[in-house]
């Protein structure tokens, strides 16, 4: 795949992009339409909301962050060659051990409660892809099935954490007390409301880079997942380069998860996640598997994330509508893709 | 609390009503996959599923409707998989998760399209236990077995009809030639894309109805969540029934006890907090995930494109 892209030079890799850009875009208008709004209008405050106003490019570097990381996770799993669509469980993990470990350093020197609380996110995401990493190093079980009753099982700690021993009273809702002010990210661009996440992503992104193609163990990965049988037959540690692949995956899913609770929100929130994992799958697929395309691409469907937000505020756009918008994207460059390929 | 709970016909008989989307989906899911597809998709079929359902019945007050369009939807989103996977060769994981997130989107969307925004959510009518007759008020038994809801007599029905099928009819010899050996299959004169593009659509039809018979069997009404991955359930129930419907079926009551179990218990314990005992079904899941893996065969050419020109 690498070779042939390198082959179609840069402009054949960027006009599929910006042919779905154009799709999503005729789409959005579409619905917009069908819920009476003025479609050329909503465009115009859809750009303007995501990307042409400081506020507007806060909002879209932030959400650029999880959707990056998860997306990071996701490539990580697939250059092995497995599905990780447990993003969304490991983001709530992660949230879970930073919003713990932010509760309970309150006597620890201020200097290092932040990097604490980070890494404790994480950890807490790296346990929670252990389990269908371990399971699927040591017995085969298919990954799918296990990071998915995972992603369940997180959201119902998550309420029982939210609504429960952590609630906070005056809020009365499935959100937790906030957390200590030094546990909290500082802001990158104070005025636009855009916090330091956005670095911790992109240097994810290029140590994923550095990883996959710098690295003995990313050489090891990436046999594993273009052909298992031949990588075994090399000598390559096939199930143990998958299973850690599946838990550091976790991990910067799990980071992600922190980063929403120190940055954004200051508080465990029920609603976390509203379905970063799934997007950071369509962003893997559309970025190619590759950690340096996954920026531009996951802060495409950042600004669609909040343009579409705002549509919800003007015409009534119901927030899944930015499900539709992406998959049908996807969808469309798979079939350009198919047809190229030609008859059965 | 006693282990009488455990025992409670009540209990079996609820069981019973709510295997019927696993049982219906895993079969839909089982036509697939014997053909040679692997579609990951059915969560969000059976959501999409649930979403026609309901719409239809809202605005035209059929049920009957309502069951049809689930369907219909179901056998919709199933051919634009089959094609994606069999006439494009896309990776069929790939295409499966996409369309999940197309249907998880569409569903609501469509939901706020037609209902439109509301406080109380609508409800539509229920289907009522349907009392068979001679057999429907014999003790133990009639309760838990014959004086269910239609969707029920339907799913055993489906089962004993996939199952013949599948190793009864020489459709159905050919149609697991076309997910075990495609290229063999092909020689001797099978239609393997035509097949396959068949059993998407039959399957789908069917993980259609498993969404339709949430909304009209369980709740009444529509949410995003209303599946609640009884559709990956499904997709494991296929491993863990070895690839046969009545297999599948076998899990299937047995994951619905455990959920059943769950409703009972949230009811009469206050100790545990009930997320604990909601957690229960999933950590169920992957601990029998486990137990089904070993010795698990699946067709030789499950989620492999067929390439009449590529060299085996």
């Amino acid at each position: 795949m690498t070779t042939e892209a390198a082959a179609r030079g840069r402009w054949q890799v960027v006009w599929p992009y910006a042919g779905a850009l154009a799709i999503a875009l005729v789409l959005l208008a579409a619905l917009v339409a069908m819920l009476g709004g003025d479609a050329s209008q909503a465009l115009a405050g859809l750009v303007r909301a995501s990307l042409g106003s400081g506020a507007g490019l806060g909002q879209t570097l932030n959400k650029t962050t999880p959707l990056l990381l998860g997306s990071l996770a996701v490539i990580l799993g697939l250059r092995g060659g497995v599905f990780n669509i447990g993003v969304d469980g490991q983001i709530y993990a992660g949230a879970v051990a930073a919003t713990g470990a932010a509760f309970l350093l309150w006597t620890a020197p201020k200097a290092a409660v932040l990097p604490v609380v980070l890494l404790a996110g994480l950890a807490g995401g790296a346990v929670w892809g252990s389990l269908p990493g371990v399971l699927r190093a040591r017995l085969g079980v298919s990954e799918i099935f296990v990071t998915v009753m995972l992603n369940f099982v997180a959201v119902f700690l998550v309420e029982y954490l939210s609504t429960g021993p952590w609630n906070d009273p005056t809020a009365g809702e499935a959100i937790t007390r906030a957390i200590p002010p030094e546990a909290t990210l500082p802001y990158l661009w104070p005025r636009a409301g855009a916090h330091a996440g956005i670095l911790l992503a992109l240097a994810a992104a290029v140590g994923v880079w550095w990883l996959l193609f710098r690295t003995v163990f990313g050489y090891e990965l990436r046999a594993a997942g273009d052909n298992p049988s031949a990588a075994l037959l090399g000598g390559v540690p096939v199930r143990r380069a998958v299973g850690v692949a599946l838990v550091a995956s976790g991990g910067l899913a799990g980071l992600a998860g922190a980063v929403e609770v120190s940055g954004f929100h200051y508080r465990l929130i029920l609603g976390l996640s509203p379905g970063y994992g799934m997007m950071a799958i369509l962003i893997a697929v559309l970025s190619r598997r590759h950690p340096v395309l996954a920026v531009p691409a996951a802060m495409g469907f950042a600004a669609l994330l909040v343009g579409t937000d705002s549509l919800q505020r003007s015409v009534g756009l119901p927030s899944s509508a930015v499900f539709v918008v992406q998959a049908v994207v996807l969808l469309v460059l798979l079939a350009a893709e198919g047809v190229r390929r030609g008859a059965p | 609390m006693s282990w009488e709970l455990f025992l409670d016909p009540s209990l079996f008989r609820l069981a019973v009503a709510m295997s019927v989307p696993l049982v219906l989906a895993s079969a839909g899911e089982i036509l697939m996959e014997r053909s040679g597809l692997l579609n990951v998709a059915i969560e969000g079929m059976v959501t999409l599923g649930a979403a026609a359902a309901f719409l239809a019945s809202f605005a035209a007050g059929s049920t009957g409707l309502g069951l049809l369009a689930a369907a219909l939807s179901g056998v919709v989103v199933a051919v634009v998989f089959a094609h994606y996977a069999v006439a494009w060769r896309q990776e069929q994981v790939t295409v499966g998760l996409t369309l999940y997130v197309l249907c998880l989107g569409l569903s609501s969307l469509l939901y706020r399209v037609v209902v439109g925004v509301r406080l109380t959510p609508p409800r539509v009518e229920t289907l009522q236990p349907l009392l068979l007759p001679g057999v429907g008020r014999l003790p133990l038994v009639g309760e838990v077995l014959f004086s269910q809801h239609a969707l029920v007599y339907l799913s055993a029905a489906v089962v004993a009809g996939v199952h013949l099928v599948l190793f009864r009819t020489s459709l159905g010899l050919r149609l697991r030639a076309a997910g075990e050996n495609p290229v063999a299959a092909d020689t001797v004169g099978v239609d393997v894309f035509r097949l396959r593009k068949a059993a998407a659509a039959a399957g789908g039809a069917l993980v259609g109805l498993a969404g339709a018979s949430l909304p009209f069997t369980l709740t009444g009404t529509f949410t995003e969540g209303i599946a609640g991955g009884r559709g990956w359930i499904a997709l494991m129930l296929v491993i863990f029934g070895r690839w046969t419907p009545a297999g599948a079926a076998a899990g299937a009551l047995l994951f619905a006890y455990v959920e059943a179990l769950q409703f009972k218990l949230a009811m009469v314990s206050r100790a545990v907090p009930p997320q604990f005992l909601q957690m229960l079904p999933y950590a169920f899941a992957v601990a029998v995930l486990v137990r089904a893996y070993r010795g698990a065969r699946a067709p030789e050419a499950l989620g492999k494109p067929y390439h009449r020109e590529a060299r085996a």
